[in-house]
Order: C-alpha cells, then sequence, then structure tokens
C-alpha cells in the first residue's frame, strides 16, 4: 500500500449515447502530492474521479490506487481512499454526530473508538456545536464540511475531491482551502481535486492536469503552466466587432511566433516582451485603420491559459475538417 | 480483506430503523388507513355475514386479514422508500464508497422494512383483540397468520426494493406503490368468492396472488388447521417470492455495479 496514484491510458465510453467521456487519459501522482484536475462542465472529471474510486468500471486502461488494481481489488482500494463526490451523501434524518460514528463504524473501528474519531472530526470541520442535531437542518455549507469529515473518517492515503467547493460562498471555501492544505502538508494526504476554478488549483496544487473534452491536454506545475504561454497578455477589444476576425488574421500574419487568439469580443495575445510588443499592435492596427476600444497588458492567469489550450484545441480540430 | 456481512448487515438495519422512527409520517398514515379497514368494514359491513355462505363465520376475522395485508404491504414498501431516499441523498454512492458489504447495503433496509411490518401487523391483531376477535386456532393460528403477513410483505419488499433500485426516483417508487390498489381490492376481499357477483372481478381474484393469502389467512382464523386450505397462502407466497426477489437482487447487482 502506497499513496500513489498510477493511470494508463484510461478509457470509459458509456453506451448510452455512445459517449467517449475519457479518451486514453495516462498521469501519475506522487505520495504527498497535492494534484489538481482542471477543467470545464463535462470534461471527464468526475468520470475519473468515479473510475479511480470504484463506483464505475474504465472500458479500457489500467488504474492503480494506493498501491491497488481499482478494477481487480475494488476493497482493498476503499480501504485506503477518502472520496468527496460533488454531490454529498449523508442521510437527513441523522445527526453529524451520528453520520461520522455510522461511517467510522462501516471502516471498522469499535463503537468507542467511533465516538472519539466522530469528536475528533467534529473539531476540525468545526461542527461541535451542530454535532447533535439533524443534517436535514445543516446549510449547505455545513453539509459539505461534514461531507469532508466523513471522507476523513479512516485517515486516507489518498483524498479524492470532486469538485468540493462549487456553491460555497468564500468563507466555506476558505475553511475547505485551508483543511486540504493543512491535510496534505502536516499529515501528507495525497490529494486529488477536480475544480472549475482556476484558482483553486492555481493555489493548493502542487501539479495540475487541463483536461478537456475526455483528454489531458497539459500537465504541469501552476508555474510552468503559466510560462508555457510567455510572459505577457495583451487584451484588446475593437470598436468595431466586424473587424474582429479579419483583425486576428491579418495580425497572425504580421506578428510570427505570437500566439493571436479570438474569443467572443475579445482578442488575446501571448507575447515575450509585453510593453514593446503592445505598442507594436497598436501601431499595425492604426496602420490597417482597426480602431481600438480598449487595450490592456497583464500577467498571464490560468484562466488565460486554460482559454488558450482549449481555443487551440478547438482551432485545431477546425482545421482539420475544413 | 472484505468486511463482516452480519456487522454492516446489524450497522444498516439499525441505522434504517433510526430514520424510520424519525419520519413518523412515513408508516403512520398507513397504519391509520389499515385500522380504518377494520373498523370500517367491520362496523359497515358485518352484516353481511348472516349470509349464509359465511357459515356463521364472524365478519371481524374475515375481514381483519384485509387489514392485515394492507399493513403489510405498507410496511414492506417502506423498504423502497429508504432505498430511494439513500439514492436521491447521495447516501447509497457513500455507501458504495466504503468497503461495506454490497449485500448488507441492500438487506439493511429491507430486513429494516420487515420489521416495521411485524410491528404493524401486531398493531392490527391487536386492535382487532379489542374489537373482540376470536381465534379457532388460538396462539398457533396467529402466528401463522403473522409468518403469512411476513412472507406476503417480503414479497412485496422485493418488488419495492427492486423498483426503487432500478429507478432511483421517488416518483416512480411512489407510483410503483399503485399496485397496493388491484392487489388488496381484486381479490375477495368484502365477501367470498362464491358471492362476488361480476365474472371479471372473479376473474381478478382468480389470478391475484392477494386472494389466496386472505384465504389461508381465513382458514387459520376462522376454519382451523385445515392443511391444504393453509397451504395455498405459502405456495403463493413461494411464488411471487421467487420472482420479485430475483427481480430485487437483479436491480441491486445492477444498482452496485460498475458497469
Amino acid at each position: 500500500m502506497n499513496g500513489k496514484i498510477v493511470v494508463e491510458h484510461l478509457t470509459k465510453t458509456f453506451k448510452k449515447g455512445n459517449v467517449q467521456a475519457v479518451k486514453d487519459v495516462s498521469f501519475e501522482v506522487e505520495e504527498g502530492e497535492f494534484f489538481a484536475f482542471l477543467g470545464p462542465n463535462g470534461a471527464g472529471k468526475s468520470t475519473t474521479v468515479q473510475i479511480l474510486t470504484t463506483l464505475i468500471n474504465a472500458t479500457s486502461g489500467k488504474a492503480e490506487v494506493a498501491g491497488h488494481d481499482v478494477i481487480r481489488e475494488p476493497e482493498k482500494v476503499r480501504r485506503y481512499i477518502g472520496v468527496a463526490l460533488q454531490e454529498t451523501g449523508v442521510d437527513p434524518d441523522l445527526t453529524g454526530r451520528e453520520m461520522i460514528e455510522l461511517q467510522a463504524n462501516i471502516f471498522g473501528f469499535r463503537k468507542e473508538e467511533g465516538k472519539k474519531r466522530a469528536q475528533e472530526l467534529l473539531e476540525i470541520v468545526q461542527l461541535t456545536e451542530a454535532a447533535e442535531r439533524r443534517i436535514g437542518n445543516y446549510s449547505g455549507g455545513m453539509r459539505r464540511r461534514l461531507d469532508l469529515a466523513l471522507t476523513l473518517v479512516n485517515e486516507p492515503k489518498i483524498l479524492f475531491l470532486d469538485e468540493p467547493t462549487t456553491g460555497l460562498d468564500p468563507s466555506n471555501r476558505m475553511a475547505i482551502w485551508e483543511e486540504l492544505r493543512r491535510l496534505n502538508e502536516e499529515v501528507g494526504t495525497t490529494i486529488f481535486l477536480t475544480t472549475q476554478y482556476l484558482e483553486e488549483a492555481d493555489s493548493l496544487a502542487h501539479r495540475i492536469s487541463i483536461i478537456n473534452d475526455g483528454e489531458i491536454v497539459a500537465t504541469g506545475t501552476p508555474k510552468e503552466l503559466k510560462a508555457q504561454i510567455g510572459n505577457d497578455l495583451i487584451t484588446l477589444t475593437l470598436k468595431n466587432e466586424k473587424q474582429q476576425s479579419e483583425a486576428v488574421e491579418y495580425l497572425r500574419g504580421q506578428m510570427a511566433g505570437v500566439d493571436v487568439i479570438n474569443r467572443q469580443n475579445k482578442v488575446l495575445i501571448y507575447v515575450e516582451e509585453g510593453t514593446k510588443q503592445l505598442l507594436e499592435v497598436v501601431r499595425l492596427f492604426d496602420q490597417e485603420g482597426y480602431e481600438i476600444e480598449d487595450i490592456q497588458l497583464s500577467s498571464p492567469t490560468l484562466d488565460d491559459i486554460f482559454l488558450k489550450i482549449t481555443s487551440e484545441k478547438k482551432e485545431g480540430v477546425r482545421a482539420v475538417g475544413e | 480483506m472484505g468486511n463482516n456481512l452480519w456487522k454492516d448487515t446489524w450497522l444498516m438495519t439499525v441505522r434504517n430503523i433510526k430514520t424510520t422512527l424519525r419520519n413518523p409520517f412515513s408508516f403512520i398514515p398507513n397504519l391509520i388507513i389499515s385500522a380504518f379497514f377494520l373498523l370500517v368494514y367491520e362496523g359497515g359491513l358485518s352484516g353481511i355475514s348472516q349470509l349464509p355462505t359465511f357459515e356463521g363465520a364472524n365478519y371481524l376475522a374475515f375481514i381483519l386479514p384485509v387489514s392485515i395485508v394492507s399493513a403489510a404491504i405498507g410496511g414492506a414498501g417502506g423498504a423502497g422508500q429508504s432505498i430511494v431516499k439513500d439514492i436521491e441523498n447521495g447516501f447509497f454512492s457513500r455507501l458504495l464508497l466504503t468497503p461495506a458489504s454490497r449485500l448488507a447495503i441492500v438487506l439493511g433496509p429491507i430486513i429494516a422494512g420487515m420489521l416495521q411490518l411485524v410491528v404493524q401487523t401486531l398493531l392490527i391483531i391487536g386492535i382487532a383483540f379489542l374489537l373482540g376477535l376470536e381465534v379457532v386456532t388460538g396462539f398457533g393460528g396467529i402466528l401463522f397468520v403473522l409468518l403469512i403477513a411476513v412472507g406476503w410483505g417480503l414479497a412485496f419488499a422485493g418488488y419495492s426494493a427492486g423498483v426503487a433500485l432500478r429507478t432511483g426516483n421517488a416518483q416512480a417508487a411512489q407510483a410503483g406503490t399503485f399496485i397496493f390498489f388491484p392487489l388488496i381490492f381484486l381479490s375477495t376481499t368484502f365477501v367470498p368468492y362464491e358471492l362476488i357477483e361480476a365474472q371479471w372481478l372473479k376473474i381478478a381474484a382468480t389470478i391475484n396472488p392477494t386472494t389466496y393469502i386472505f384465504e389461508s389467512m381465513r382458514t387459520a382464523l376462522i376454519d382451523g388447521w385445515v392443511f391444504w386450505d393453509l397451504m395455498q397462502g405459502v405456495f403463493a407466497i413461494v411464488i411471487v417470492c421467487t420472482i420479485t426477489i430475483t427481480f430485487a437482487a437483479i436491480s441491486a447487482k445492477k444498482a452496485v455495479s460498475r458497469g
């Protein structure tokens, strides 16, 4: 048993509608690593989590979690992992304390041990005051925290969290972030987190894989991903939106080796030397008579990286189709 | 490796009993309806037992099985309701993510539903005694009636758990319980078979396995230990249980499988 995740050529096709939700995905997560799967809705994040946590079988490929094969030894995998799915999994008719005690007993804690564990966890997720109340009366944030406590009952080696902060207010989100950081840093728990929030992945994870349309499109540390796309980002809008595609093509022709992305009403330009190239863009547009409504220079965020990578992919697909 | 089936089943059952007791409205209406059947039909229809076809039988003893079957079906239906609730709350998935025995996860609510059924049946029989019920076969007969109720309840629990596991949806499971009405009323509910007028109802009563449950309970309550008359209920239970438990098992396997 170890705290690693090893995934090789994982593929999942749902018979219903013949949807390929995960396409030949491979990655490794080291023991003690905080790893994030970043992607939009429907990218295949949850499906991957469900396969790795033994809820569904892969169509093909191999996955080892905590040193055990998820398909051949699901019982062993379940012992060493903690899982918080997108939807919390609690019984509204039990109290918070009863819920944790039940989970502890299922994991083989004796009665007294289970009580002790419940008390510890209630303190960690700050639910001691609400412990005797039925979960049906909990707020969304409290349910989330309780759900997190449930995933920790068996002191998991690896924690899987599928969008754990979706729908939470900022203070609850911060509380969860802090607890995850503590678990990772102090306890050494390996964490596999999926999220649509770029700042979440950026702030928590050691390493990020960006998944889109069932495929991993980029992997690296937040720093590496940011470096991958140049140092600066110019964002501009044109006065006349109708000119935009034409202007983008023009710019691509004029500025070799610079990434220009056409997105809705904005043009994104990834450059090496921001100020110098900003001036060049203004000059070029001025020459051709494209009037600029607004122009900004910034360092790229993960958000920008994400947009760049996914739009590159889309454009690539389009090019093949044409 | 592997968890202890008995321990897990115990944990699941206790938890289901707890949550049932915390939702009194999940069983009180059915209990009231069943007691209401007993009181109203006894009060309003007991005169017809003067008819020669009844051979002097007490109408209370004749109508009691209807009330018992109604209570039993309601109690057993609780199994399906608990499962649907767990699926909707995501708690079912949470359980599947633990090393808990897959069988225990499904058995817990079914056992709790059966216990609910036993309690409800005993309450109904208690009310019948308060109304002056006399049973020719004595304590043994009451025990037999209870066993038939449990068996018939199990058949219905299999059906309701199967529907719940298959649909995972409260409305569908609720719709599934509508089978309650034809089961109870398209039968020898109020009068013996010979007194049913409509031909279609006679056919329905012959097909409806509940008829054999009623008849076998009535044999124990009114006629005495007439072996083959008693056994018709047992046969009905065995046949229907085989079908519904198989249906539940297949649905359960699908619900916990990872395909």
